[in-house]
């Protein structure tokens, strides 16, 4: 029985070490892309709304959790059923490998907006470089896993948040394009870097 | 296969010598065949002035082993759910006697 035990566990091994060595095609382009024009399409809103930018943080975060909210459940679900269907019988391995990898970014910001909220409201200005510059460590984290090219994207990231922090600390007010346009660049990029793998897949194959 | 699948840049025909602890003659004739079935590419690469071959899995093979470690892990299963079962049954007959 012992035996049996032993012999199941090194296949669950290998399998793991099997995931780990195989490029990630769970990440859907149609559903990245979606969340991109939805960044952008919130940031254009909210200017129209709020101008240069509003002091009420509390606003800024409702909408900008919202966003993030569907965007994540839109790409989690594509996620799940692409890489279920790409992957197969390597699906839970390889979609847990690639959580593994993405979720310490997630989780960092969510507490991190925590704690700056609670300690330092009049500092929510902060927020948008430090997400991106958050987002930008899940991705580079994330890029041996993925299409090389995916880490000029991690590039954008980091660029686009260090920008916002040095934009923002001029009027010291959540500005809404500091949201919009490094996450709708930037998913719009994922999406595009995304399909063009797909394609030379496809043709590959 | 295992050597290969778990490296997927590759090895050199060397690198997997020593993985495999097999010589030089078996492991080619064990390429040969994985080749053949086009579960394995080979190709030749430049490192440090010296030509080398180098041994990738193809998609193909990856898909196989795969399919394989699913099968073996279904056997596997079944054999320790019959264990499991002839276990129980002898712990009843020996509660009964």
């Amino acid at each position: 029985m012992q035996d049996l035990e032993h012999a199941l566990a090194d296949i669950h091994l290998i399998r793991h070490q099997v995931a780990r060595g195989t490029q990630f095609r769970g990440y859907g382009p149609g559903s990245i892309a979606v969340t991109g024009l939805a960044a952008l399409a919130v940031a254009w809103g909210e200017s129209l709304w709020a101008g240069h930018g509003s002091h009420d943080l509390a606003v800024n975060l409702m909408i900008w959790l919202s966003t993030a909210t569907a965007s994540l459940l839109l790409s989690g679900i594509d996620t799940w059923r692409r890489a279920r269907r790409v992957h197969v019988d390597l699906a839970q391995e390889m979609l847990q490998a690639a959580a593994e990898q993405f979720i310490p970014a997630l989780a960092v910001g969510a507490l991190l907006t925590v704690v700056l909220v609670r300690m330092a409201p009049g500092e929510g200005w902060l927020l948008p470089g430090l997400w991106e510059i958050i987002f930008s460590l899940g991705i580079f984290a994330s890029c041996r896993f993925l299409p090389r090219s995916m880490f000029a994207v991690g590039l954008w990231y980091l660029a686009a948040g260090l920008c916002s922090l040095m934009v923002g600390s001029g009027p010291k007010v959540f500005l809404p394009w500091t949201m919009g346009v490094p996450f709708g660049v930037g998913q719009l990029l994922v999406a595009a870097v995304l399909k063009i793998c797909v394609d030379q897949h496809s043709e590959g194959a | 296969m295992t050597a290969l699948v778990t490296h997927s840049h590759g090895l050199t025909f060397n690198e997997l010598k020593n993985l495999c602890a097999l010589t030089d003659g078996n492991l080619n004739r064990h390429l040969q065949v994985l080749e053949e079935a086009k579960l394995v590419v080979s190709s030749k690469v430049s490192d440090k002035q010296r030509r080398q071959t180098c041994c990738r899995i193809t998609a193909l093979g990856r898909k196989r082993y795969v399919d394989y470690l699913a099968v073996l892990a279904q056997v596997l299963k079944d054999a320790k759910a019959r264990e499991e079962g002839k276990a129980t049954v002898k712990g009843a007959r020996t509660a009964t006697e």
